[in-house]
């Protein structure tokens, strides 16, 4: 072992060995590229199944149905009436309503700014306290009075309503239930569960009645009037983070075993079970899992643990408000089951189709083999830039491979050549590391505007931003040759540092949100072979047209003009998440890619020193 | 004049930079006191504040079972107007200490001890880092700059080793000895420094004390330790008026109640342990420790100033609590020996995956905590990955410096590869 190890610098020289890296990263990339797209395939995904068995999904006989059906409509009726009124009035009717059911009613007023904007609005709760518990568990029924789209969640709240009321007559519930209505689905449920946990910011009241720890929450998102098809489940919570895919199994596994109603995901209205729906559903949960940003008002109850999913009814079908009202209450007695935390199933998970996904030790090296790409190649370039680049070394080299053992024995020949071969030059990596540090950290300039301009100069600033963007790393490379003028080595570290915190960062990340580092490992991908080619400006402007196409600017341009949004919008809601939801992607954009992209570009604007007449250093290829 | 000026530019700069966290930051000193990777249940900032409200109140600071530190803190902190209320005061302490750490590495750096000690000149010492770069190496360290802003008190204990080490070049044993014993009374582990610490001092000694045998020199430095430890406790039982201390401040270190996560490799261990065999798994871990000493102090008896350097590093991995207050004191001492750095072989990867580990290691800790999708094994598996990188850098910079006498002997072999037979 050790001897194997030893011989690790004469491997080192080994020319064979230093021509596989690029080849080995760019293997790398196509792998993970392709491990995902496998993923969908019956062989490598898995059918769904309910792990913690306390649940026992659709085990009850639901008795929602009939008289109740009457208590609906005239809730529906009361709640129309409350359409044009304001936020203060139209709680203080809920209020009563609760109160008539025989609950302990709270309210909760809250204020948000951001981008400067106000957002503020006023929580109205109901806790209904365990007959059979201690109050030291909760489950929470939230339905919002707008929706994400800012529609009216007519049929939503009066299905919260009837079932406060119809669950108040059973005493069979061992855990509190919290009835919630919040004021819109963004703010709201984040400021009542930060006050919930004591973890709220200055403008939001805390909240007066508490119940013990949440132990689920349930969203309905019911704006329309007519029956429905199906049940289309939202389930990403901020920042990537997902709830225990039993809740979702649970909701799934009564809405079609039980009930007979379909469940859909990521807006696939319509799933037919083949690869490439499979693929779809699977890109949108990760592309919303990637965006980290609040998919429903369930988000803001993932970070604190607190299992969530949204349920919207859609379609035109024969389903009716009862049936919708049947799987809650369903799966309430399901979590109304549960003896500890959902804990028994995963939590890292992509789905493809309602019952059917990928755990984390099946989809994870994918992304760790984006982000290996970028370590591969730093300790390559790392290696390299010690290695001495004469024309002496590269015969010596060859007579040394003739037999390693010989080594020893040619004592009388030790003068002049061997300490050239095997001495490493001596790295200078003081500029290197501090062109890499010193960009990383500047990346806290673009997170700090972005998050802190008012709404209506979004757009300018963004658009300055993008121009100076594209000509700053000439600037900065300008500086740099000017002041410094930095050797090859030198750029080779840069790249080396560079390219290993890219890696380093990235296979961090893809623990926390795979997604994310998903999609910012293959963005950053051709930053692998990004380097200066002083003699060559097809090549360089080829590469300077290909990152800047790839540069966080111009990709949230795209992308915003691709879902039809404006660039305001896009970084309004950015800003919304970093103030209210506390979103990390900017973090990762602003502090992670970016900087890495202008360490890239400096590159190719670089020029290395001319230490030695022959050019063809320049033509290496790596 | 231009000398005391770059060095008045760096501590300037470093000063500068951590009061620019602290104040730019309101809310980073406190998360990251909170930080199990920088506070350990015998260092923490948090715990001293409960051991100081409890001494102010006149009860027994160690009555809570929370607070583990030396007595002497408490009326030193006292001193200083309360951290809640004015807390750049705390802040301006910490800074002060780090630099004054800083400044001894210095001295160290400048006696050029690490390239040529008494009985050993390396025929590479001319490459070397000058004080200026150690020291900022050790001040812009990430390592040191969280521990500051986290403010544990282990920087007293650093910056009380990295005097004695400072004074021991300079000849000084006698202050060298004070210096060591408040080391090892703040921490009780750098006791473990001595016998490569008095070797130093001995070869280092002035002419005055040239005739002085090495049997003498020891015992009268033994003496001193002892004499300086003994009124120093003495002290202490004075201040808490009682002996309990004892037990709750070395008791802990050595029996390891308190199982609080951190980067070390202890606490998963005992957590898993039946209790039938702790006491012997005590016993078998504080061996394992301190038998690093006996061995390289015999091995390199000519570079005390290297085994001092060997031991900080082994402490960070093996100790009970180690924290990156640790690694960052290890990560300072090891520059001096720049002119071996060639030798090494796996500098790139050991820093590769100690980068890694820091950065996994607060991400896995979180899906443990506070996501709750990860459990106990995430997090012990980087403070594993952490201290493999650690231990690889040990070893690597030993090889480079057992390399570097080998070729004294037989410089034949410069610039060739070994290998194993």
């Amino acid at each position: 072992m050790s001897g194997l190890l030893s011989s690790g610098s004469l491997l080192r020289r080994n020319p064979r060995l230093l021509q596989v890296p690029p080849y080995l990263s760019f293997l790398c990339i196509a792998i993970g590229v392709a491990w995902l797209l496998l993923l969908p395939l019956d062989n490598y995904s898995r059918r769904t199944y309910i792990s913690e068995n306390a649940l026992l999904p659709g085990q009850v006989h639901t008795y929602f149905a009939g008289s109740d059906q009457n208590v609906f409509r005239g809730y529906k009726r009361e709640v129309d009436e409350l359409v044009e009124k304001s936020n203060a009035e139209v709680n203080d009717k809920l209020e009563e309503f609760f109160k008539a059911s025989g609950l302990k009613v709270a309210r909760q007023k809250y204020e948000y700014r951001s981008a400067g904007e106000t957002y503020s609005g006023e929580n109205v709760y109901a806790i209904l306290h365990a007959p059979r518990g201690d109050a030291e568990e909760a489950i929470v029924l939230l339905g919002a009075w707008t929706n994400v789209e800012g529609e009216l969640n007519k049929s939503g709240v009066a299905l919260v309503l009837t079932l406060a009321r119809y669950f108040k007559r059973w005493s069979l519930w061992s855990k509190d239930i919290i009835f919630l209505i919040t004021a819109d689905s963004r703010a709201g449920p984040q400021a009542w569960v930060d006050a919930y946990h004591d973890t709220h910011q200055k403008g939001i009241q805390s909240l007066p009645v508490k119940s013990g720890a949440l132990q689920g929450a349930v969203v309905i998102d019911y704006p329309f009037d007519h029956r429905f098809e199906s049940i289309h489940i939202v389930y990403d919570g901020i920042n990537g983070q997902l709830p225990n895919l039993d809740l979702l199994n649970t909701v799934v596994a009564i809405a079609s075993g039980q009930m007979g109603i379909g469940a859909s995901l990521q807006k696939m209205w319509q799933h037919k079970d083949s690869y490439k729906d499979r693929l779809t559903t699977m890109l949108r949960g990760m592309m919303n899992q990637g965006l980290g940003h609040a998919s429903g008002p369930h988000s803001s109850f993932i970070p604190y643990h607190v299992d969530a999913i949204t349920l919207q009814p859609f379609g035109e079908g024969w389903e009716d408000e009862m049936a919708m009202g049947r799987v809650i209450e369903s799966t309430f007695r399901s979590l109304n089951n549960l003896l500890e935390h959902l804990h028994q199933s995963f939590f890292f998970y992509l789905l493809m189709q309602s019952n059917r996904f990928v755990s984390i030790g099946t989809y994870l090296p994918s992304a760790m083999l984006v982000a290996i790409n970028f370590t591969i190649m730093a300790i390559f370039l790392w290696v390299k830039s010690g290695a001495p680049s004469t024309t002496n070394s590269k015969v010596a080299s060859t007579d040394k491979k003739s037999g390693p053992l010989s080594i020893i024995q040619e004592g009388d020949a030790k003068a002049l050549i061997p300490k050239q071969i095997l001495e490493e030059t001596e790295r200078e990596f003081f500029l290197p590391l501090a062109v890499v540090v010193g960009s990383h950290f500047l990346g806290v300039l673009p997170l700090y505007l972005f998050n802190h301009t008012p709404e209506i100069m979004l757009p300018s600033v963004f658009f300055i931003f993008a121009i100076v963007n594209n000509i700053f790393p000439f600037l900065i490379s300008t500086a740099l040759i000017r002041s410094f003028n930095p050797s090859h080595q030198q750029y080779q570290l840069i790249k080396a540092f560079s390219l290993l915190f890219l890696g380093m960062f990235l296979s961090s990340l893809a623990t926390l949100n795979f997604s994310l580092a998903f999609l910012v490992g293959l963005l950053a991908a051709p930053l692998t072979y990004v380097q200066s080619f002083p003699n060559r400006p097809i090549t360089t402007t080829l590469f300077v047209i290909l990152l800047s196409l790839l540069t966080p600017t111009t990709v949230l341009l795209a992308s915003s003009f691709y879902w039809n949004l404006g660039v305001g919008e896009v970084l309004k809601e950015a800003a919304f998440g970093w103030d209210v939801w506390g979103m990390n992607t900017q973090v990762v954009v602003w502090c992670v890619w970016w900087p890495a992209w202008v360490v890239g570009m400096i590159q190719l604007a670089g020029k290395p020193r001319n230490e030695k007449p022959k050019p063809e250093k320049a033509a290496v290829k790596s | 004049m231009n000398i005391d000026r770059r060095k008045a530019a760096i501590f300037g700069a470093a000063a500068a930079v951590r009061l620019l966290l602290f104040t730019a930051f309101p809310g980073l000193p406190d998360l990251l006191t909170a930080r199990v990777e920088i506070s350990t249940p015998v260092t923490s900032f948090k715990r001293l504040q409960e051991g100081l409200f409890l001494y102010n109140h006149n009860v027994s600071p160690y009555d809570g079972g929370v607070y583990h530190q030396a007595p002497i803190l408490l009326p030193l902190f006292s001193l200083l107007p309360s951290s809640a209320t004015y807390p750049s005061f705390t802040y301006l302490l910490y800074i002060l200490v780090d630099i004054l750490s800083a400044n001894a590495l210095m001295k160290i750096a400048d006696s050029g001890e690490a390239g040529s000690s008494k009985h050993y000149t390396s025929p590479r010492k001319d490459k070397k880092w000058t004080s200026y770069a150690i020291a900022a190496a050790f001040l812009f360290n990430p390592f040191t700059i969280a521990t500051c802003i986290g403010r544990p008190t282990s920087v007293f204990t650093t910056c009380a080793i990295l005097h004695a080490i400072s004074k021991a070049v300079m000849g000084a044993s006698f202050t060298s000895m004070f210096a060591l014993s408040i080391a090892a009374y703040l921490s009780m582990y750098p006791v473990l420094l001595f016998p490569p610490l008095v070797l130093l001092c001995y070869d280092r000694r002035g002419p005055k004390k040239e005739s002085e045998s090495v049997y003498s020199f020891v015992s009268g430095n033994v003496t001193a330790v002892v004499g300086f430890l003994y009124s120093l406790l003495q002290m202490s039982s004075i201040i808490t008026s009682s002996w309990e201390f004892i037990e709750s401040t070395y008791g802990v270190q050595l029996l390891l109640p308190d199982l609080t996560p951190n980067v070390g490799l202890w606490w998963y261990f005992f957590i898993e342990m039946f209790d039938s065999f702790r006491n012997f798994f005590l016993g078998v871990f504080w061996i394992h420790l301190s038998s690093y000493v006996g061995g390289l102090t015999l091995r390199l008896r000519t570079q005390p100033l290297f085994v001092l350097t060997m031991l900080t590093g082994v402490f960070a991995i093996f100790k009970p609590y180690p924290s990156i207050s640790d690694t960052s004191l290890f990560l300072a001492m090891l520059p001096l020996y720049r002119h071996v750095f060639p030798l090494m072989r796996y500098t790139f990867l050991a820093l590769s995956t100690i980068l890694y580990a820091t950065l996994l290691g607060p991400a896995f800790y979180y899906l443990w905590i506070y996501a709750g999708s990860g459990n106990a094994n995430f997090f012990y598996a980087i403070t594993l990955v952490w201290s493999l990188g650690l231990s690889i850098l040990i070893a690597d910079a030993l090889f480079a410096v057992l390399r570097d006498e080998w070729e004294v002997g037989r410089p034949e072999m410069r610039g060739k590869e070994i290998r194993q037979i």
